[in-house]
Order: C-alpha cells, then sequence, then structure tokens
C-alpha cells in the first residue's frame, strides 16, 4: 500500500466535533483517488493530515510502508516526501518560476539541478518559462507550475487540493484533460480533493464520498 | 499527541526564544506588583492622605475628557475623508495623520508660548491696536488647556483607524440606505457610527493610554497626574516604594479604561457573510457644503500641524543656527538610539509573531495580550519596573563577578541597555502588531508549500517568510522609530548621566524658557516623523 489510513479523527475545535471521523483508506501504487464531497466534509483536512500539516487527535497514516502518524509518532511535514499542490497554488511570489521548481530540490548539483528544470517544464509544456515570475503567469500556466515544482522532488505521494476551483468553466476541461496526461505520464500516485463527481470521473479515479 | 498539537506546528526552538523574550517583557510589570506587598516608603503616607486623590481627579478628567473629543473629533474626519470628494481630499487623507509628527509637549510649550502675554499674538494685538485680551481665555496652563492639547495632537489615532475601517464597508450599505430616503446625516448617526464603534473606541482608548502615559505636557502645565508623582517621588525624593505604590493606581486607571472598552466595544461583532465587498464610493460636494467640509478639515490640519510647525520655524529662524552643532549631535544621537532599538525590537517581534503563527489560537491570542501590555501601561510605571529589574540583576552580576574573581565591575543599570530595554518593554506590541498583520496578509500556504517541498520552519522562515514579509517589517520599523524619537518618560527616568535625545534635551529647553534652542530640536524631531509617516502612508498606497 502507498498509502493507509486507519481510524484518523481530527478536531480543529473540540467544541466544534469532529471534522474527520474514523476515516479509513488504502490507496495503492499508481493509484487516482478522488475525495468527493460539499465543504466542510473534512475532505480538505484529510489532504492536510496526510501532508503533516495537521496533527492528528488519534489514528495512523502510512506513507510507503512506515508510520508517519500514531502511536505517539509524528513526521514532520518536510520529512514525509509528500507532495501537495494548493488551492491558492502558492507559487513564492519572489521567486522566479526556475527557482520555484528548484526550491525543494536545491541539494542536488547545479547540472541536475538544471536538467530536472528542463525535463519538468516539458512535461508541463511550458519551455522558456525559466525566468518569468508568478505574476507574469496566467492561472492555468501558474498550476502547472506548482505541479511541476511539486513533482520536482519526485514525492510518495501527490495531493491536489481543489485543483479546478478557480478556472472558468471553458479552461476546465482543457486543465483536466493536461493534468490527467501528466499524471498518468509520471505514474505517481495521486489523491485529489473535489466538490464535484465530474471531476473524478474525468480524471478516471476511484471515487470517494464523504459526508 | 495533545501537548503536541496545543503548540501546533511550532519548532522547539523558536518557543524557546520566544518564551524568554516574553518572560524578560513581563518581569518589569511583575516585579511592580511584587514590590508592593514590601514594605511602604517614608512618604507614602503624606502622599496617600492628601495628594492620592488630586492625582486621580485630574488623571480621570484628562482621560476622560481627551477620549471623549477625540472620539467625535477623529469619527467626524474619518467620515468626511471616506465618504466624501472635494478639493484638498486627498492630502488630507494623510495630512490629517501629521499631527501625530509633533509629541504633545511640544505642541504644548509652542501654544502657550504663541498665546501667552509676551508672545507673538498678544504683541501684536497690543502694539497695533492697542488691544488687551483678557487673560483667562489666552491661559493654556490648565486642565482645559492640556485637553486641547492632547485632543489636537492625538486625534489622529482614531481618525486613522475609523478610516481604515470605514474603507473596508460595503458601498451597498450606503447606497441602500440612501436609496431608502436617509439624509447624509441621518446616515452618518443611525448607520456609520454605531457600525465603527468598535474602531472609534479602540483608537480613543489608545488616545487615552497616551494621555496617561504623558508627562511632558502635564509636567510643563503644573498639572499634578501618576505620572508627574512618579517622578517626583523618585526624583525628588528618591522613595522608590511610593513611586510603586503610585505605579500600581496608575495600573488601575488603565484596567478601568480597558474595561470601558470592552463594555463599549461589547456587540461589536457585525461582520460581512459576504467577502465581496466594493469600497465606498465617494460623494462630491458643491456649495456650501463643501465650503464647510475645507473650512472644518483644514481648520484641524491649521491647529493640528501647520500652525505650530510655522511658529517653530520662525523662533528657530530669529536663533539664526544659533546651536546647530549642538542641534546635529542630538538628532545624530536620537537617530542611533531609535534605529538601533528598532531594529532590536522588530527582531524580537519577528520571533515572537513566528512562533504565534505556528501556535494554536490559545497561544497566539496570548502572546498577543503579553506583547501589547507594556504599551498600555505608562512609560514611568514601566521605566519604575525595569529600574527594580536591573538593580536586581546588577545584584547578581557582581555577586558572579565576586565569585569568580574579576574584577570587571559591569552594571547595567543607568545604561543604554536598560533604556533599549525599557523602550522593548514598551513597543513590542506595535511592532508585534506590524509583523501580524503582514504575516496574516501572506496567509499560512506558502510556508505549507515550503515544508512539504522538504524544507523545515527556521529555513521556511529565512527563505519565504521574511523576504514576503519586507512590507510589514518596513513599516514596523518606522512606526517603532517614531514612537522612541518622541519618547520622553521611560528616556527622562532611564537615560544614562549625560545622556539626551531631541526629545530629553526640547523638552528641558521649553521648561527653561529656552523656547529658541527648543526650536531646532523640535523642528529635526518633526522632520523625521513627517517623512516617517509620509513613507509607510504612501508605501501602502503604491501597493494598492
Amino acid at each position: 500500500m502507498q498509502l493507509e489510513i486507519k481510524n484518523l479523527t481530527f478536531a480543529y475545535n473540540k467544541k466544534e466535533g469532529n471534522i474527520v471521523d474514523n476515516f479509513n483508506l488504502k490507496v495503492k501504487k499508481g493509484e487516482v483517488v478522488a475525495l468527493v464531497g460539499a465543504s466542510g466534509s473534512g475532505k480538505s483536512t484529510v489532504l492536510r493530515l496526510t501532508a503533516g500539516l495537521e496533527i492528528p487527535d488519534s489514528g495512523e497514516i502510512s506513507i510507503a510502508g512506515q508510520t508517519v502518524a500514531g502511536d505517539h509518532k509524528f513526521r514532520a511535514a518536510e520529512k514525509r516526501e509528500v507532495g501537495m499542490v494548493f488551492q491558492d497554488y502558492a507559487l513564492f511570489p519572489h521567486l522566479s518560476v526556475e527557482k520555484n521548481i528548484v526550491f525543494g530540490i536545491d541539494h542536488l548539483s547545479k547540472d541536475k539541478r538544471k536538467s530536472r528544470v528542463k525535463e519538468l517544464l516539458k512535461l508541463v509544456n511550458l519551455e522558456g518559462f525559466e525566468k518569468r515570475y508568478p505574476h507574469q503567469l496566467s492561472g492555468g500556466q501558474q498550476q502547472r507550475i506548482a505541479l511541476a515544482r511539486t513533482l520536482a522532488p519526485g514525492p510518495e505521494l501527490l495531493l491536489l487540493d481543489e485543483p479546478f476551483s478557480n478556472l472558468d468553466a471553458e479552461l476546465k476541461d482543457k486543465i483536466r484533460r493536461e493534468l490527467n496526461e501528466i499524471i498518468k505520464k509520471v505514474g505517481v500516485t495521486t489523491i485529489l480533493v473535489s466538490h464535484d463527481r465530474e471531476d473524478a470521473e474525468f480524471m478516471q479515479a476511484r471515487e470517494i464520498l464523504m459526508n | 499527541m495533545q501537548l503536541l498539537k496545543t503548540l501546533k506546528k511550532a519548532s522547539p526552538g523558536w518557543f524557546l526564544l520566544t518564551a524568554g523574550i516574553i518572560i524578560l517583557l513581563l518581569i518589569p510589570n511583575l516585579n511592580i506588583i511584587i514590590n508592593l506587598f514590601g514594605e511602604a516608603g517614608e512618604n507614602w503616607e503624606h502622599v496617600r492622605d492628601y495628594l492620592l486623590i488630586n492625582y486621580f481627579q485630574n488623571s480621570l478628567i484628562l482621560v476622560l475628557a481627551t477620549g471623549l473629543l477625540t472620539a467625535f473629533l477623529g469619527a467626524g474626519l474619518a467620515w468626511i475623508i471616506a465618504a466624501y470628494n472635494f478639493p484638498g481630499r486627498d492630502f488630507l487623507s494623510w495630512g490629517l495623520i501629521l499631527p501625530l509628527a509633533i509629541p504633545p509637549y511640544i505642541g504644548a510649550y509652542v501654544y502657550q508660548g504663541m498665546f501667552s502675554y509676551t508672545g507673538p499674538l498678544q504683541t501684536f494685538l497690543r502694539n497695533n491696536f492697542q488691544l488687551q485680551l483678557s487673560q483667562q481665555y489666552f491661559d493654556f496652563m490648565n486642565i482645559r488647556g492640556a485637553i486641547f492639547i492632547y485632543t489636537i495632537f492625538l486625534f489622529p489615532y482614531v481618525f486613522l483607524m475609523t478610516k481604515a475601517f470605514l474603507s473596508r464597508q460595503s458601498a451597498s450599505l450606503l447606497e441602500s440606505s440612501r436609496l431608502l430616503g436617509k439624509s447624509d446625516s441621518t446616515i452618518f448617526f443611525k448607520i456609520i457610527l454605531p457600525l465603527s464603534r468598535g474602531a472609534v473606541v479602540a483608537g480613543s482608548s489608545l488616545v487615552m493610554m497616551e494621555v496617561l502615559n504623558d508627562y511632558g505636557v502635564v509636567k510643563y502645565f503644573g498639572i499634578s497626574t501618576f505620572t508627574t508623582a512618579i517622578f517626583k517621588s523618585w526624583f525628588g525624593m528618591g522613595d522608590l516604594p511610593t513611586s510603586v505604590r503610585l505605579a500600581v493606581m496608575a495600573m488601575l486607571v488603565i484596567f478601568v479604561v480597558l474595561f470601558i472598552e470592552k463594555l463599549l466595544r461589547g456587540g461589536r461583532k457585525y461582520s460581512y457573510s459576504t467577502s465581496n465587498i466594493r469600497p465606498v464610493s465617494r460623494r462630491k460636494l458643491e456649495g456650501g457644503r463643501k465650503i464647510m467640509a475645507q473650512i472644518f478639515t483644514y481648520g484641524v490640519f491649521f491647529f493640528g500641524f501647520l500652525l505650530p510647525t510655522a511658529q517653530l520655524l520662525y523662533w528657530s529662524f530669529l536663533s539664526r543656527g544659533g546651536g546647530l552643532m549642538e542641534t546635529l549631535h542630538f538628532a545624530f544621537t536620537s537617530f542611533l538610539t531609535g534605529g538601533g532599538a528598532a531594529v532590536l525590537i522588530l527582531t524580537g517581534a519577528v520571533i515572537i509573531a513566528t512562533t504565534a503563527r505556528m501556535s494554536s489560537n490559545f497561544v497566539s491570542n496570548l502572546l498577543a495580550r503579553i506583547t501589547i501590555l507594556g504599551y498600555s501601561i505608562p512609560g514611568a510605571v514601566i521605566a519604575v519596573g525595569v529600574l527594580l529589574f536591573m538593580l536586581q540583576l546588577d545584584g547578581v552580576l557582581s555577586f558572579l563577578q565576586m565569585g569568580f574573581g574579576i574584577e570587571a565591575n559591569v552594571v547595567l543599570s543607568s545604561t543604554l541597555v536598560m533604556l533599549i530595554f525599557a523602550y522593548a518593554v514598551r513597543f513590542m506590541g506595535i511592532a508585534f502588531n506590524s509583523v501580524n498583520s503582514g504575516y496574516e496578509k501572506i496567509g499560512e500556504s506558502y510556508f505549507e508549500a515550503s515544508r512539504t517541498l522538504g524544507k523545515g520552519v527556521t529555513e521556511t522562515f529565512f527563505k519565504i517568510d521574511l523576504p514576503m514579509l519586507k512590507p510589514a517589517l518596513m513599516s514596523g520599523f518606522l512606526l517603532v522609530f517614531i514612537e522612541i524619537m518622541k519618547e520622553l518618560p521611560l528616556t527622562m527616568i532611564l537615560r544614562p548621566f549625560n545622556f539626551d535625545t531631541l526629545a530629553t534635551k526640547a523638552f528641558e529647553y521649553a521648561s527653561d524658557e529656552m523656547i529658541y534652542r527648543a526650536a531646532d530640536l523640535s523642528l529635526v524631531l518633526i522632520f523625521f516623523s513627517t517623512a516617517a509617516i509620509y513613507l509607510i502612508t504612501h508605501h501602502r498606497r503604491r501597493k494598492k
């Protein structure tokens, strides 16, 4: 199993009750899973818990066979090898496209970094964009750069938080197709969160309804 | 797991650093409370039986009257600037902040000098028109005069907060009121005032704290308040225990003010269900209403900034650059002290704010409360607390030095270290608020993105947070810098021997009626503050 979640429970605020309650999930390597549900159903919270951005109240999470949360263990986000594309993309505005992508792989040698950036920009179809800054990109381009940045370190798991919510209807079809292609090409295990069942069908993902 | 969750994502290093700073900030205040249970000084009985009631009365009258007047003046001006268009409006929207550049104690001696029997106004009328004015209307050196001075130089606090609040209001509110056939004055009293009550009260409670903190105006006008009493018992009689007791009483007044604020802000929680807020569009004024608005707004600007500055320029011209070298010397000292201290304070604030962001809501609220504590406590009180703490530290140091046979004889009390530490206690809240609102603007996703890309908290801080915080750091630095430049009571009590800033020297000259010399120093001070205000307001504007 690439990801295994057992009896996961979490509350932002004890008084408001659990937003994630006894949640279980198993994802095989290379699989694409979509968590679908209305807002407030806890689907994004599951992503945040998986990434290590929140600490669960109880339950267990293991990634690639290693327990990262539970049983008095907690592995910080930076040590999980989980990549996440944020809803607002969170491209660092003071860094160029190239530096954004290099951010997670700056331990590599200079040549390796360069070739990796080239390779990723080719993958997301934005060759030659190295020197641009995030504010010079369209919404769809920003998302693809964010994806390239996330894939750069070769994560065990790719998390996509509402990847299509910021796009208008016309663009949406095109982006869904591109994203699907890229993920299939890389073969990375992916969990995406959406409020729209159509997204899951389009991405040929295993659908999990949250309520 | 639960403890981990309370701290949320804070890393232990950041948390320890913050805890250390917070303890340092709290010690002076706790010191005062602990010392209250010590033996009373020899003067305490006399102070308690004969003077205390007077201190209470004067302080309360000053605080409440100024609070009320600034609330009306500040809110009214903010409404005019936010809702109407007229020639000069754009300039006044930042020009009306400028009275803050003139410390009230400078304003006090300028107004007194201008309107006194031998001042330019009365001399002119006497010599040219044989007009003798009734002195009672031109005497500033009483409570009424002090209230005028505080109001005209401190109202921008209310103005700023209310204006910022109004600019975030939705236009549809105003437009629907207008469509329902309400006149503008009805809208102001029925909609705007109740809605912006929280901002007005917040602004005027800042004013009240400034009034209680003030030493210069009341000292110059000869009005006894807690602050002057603390000075007298410490400087005049060397009676620290009595100062401590007075300090506690002053803190009681502050708690009363804060309590009133809480009460008045009570049902303040109005918020919008939509994030889609269209800002208020300003209505163009014509004819009589245009002229009235201009007379009112320019009038306040005239008395709050233009007139005192012009008078200072005239006095400075009369002194013909007499003390130029001296002025430069004090400008340099103030600049260095203010700049250096502001950098240190901002560093502390960044550490606290970064930890606060990574902590649970409870912890981060607590941190915000503690850092702002120093700003609500009068400077003279903090000075007493810091002094007590430094004397204790000196005791420990000399013990250590003796123990290790070192003859270095290091002392902290009455050094620059003590003064800068006191500035930190008092102004950490201002710096923290700037950094914190910077963090709020950035949001959390950049931080989280960096974490998921394999960077730890500290590396993320240096590579992502710090570069993105730059504008907030800039305005935080400027705010703290102006405050330190203008600061009087802390500096007067805690400065090293023979150490003067522009503020202390200007005040000293003014007290000795060497008004021309004071004018030069005051002008430099006002220049620095004006420049800082210009940078802050115009930097924000460009960002938009």
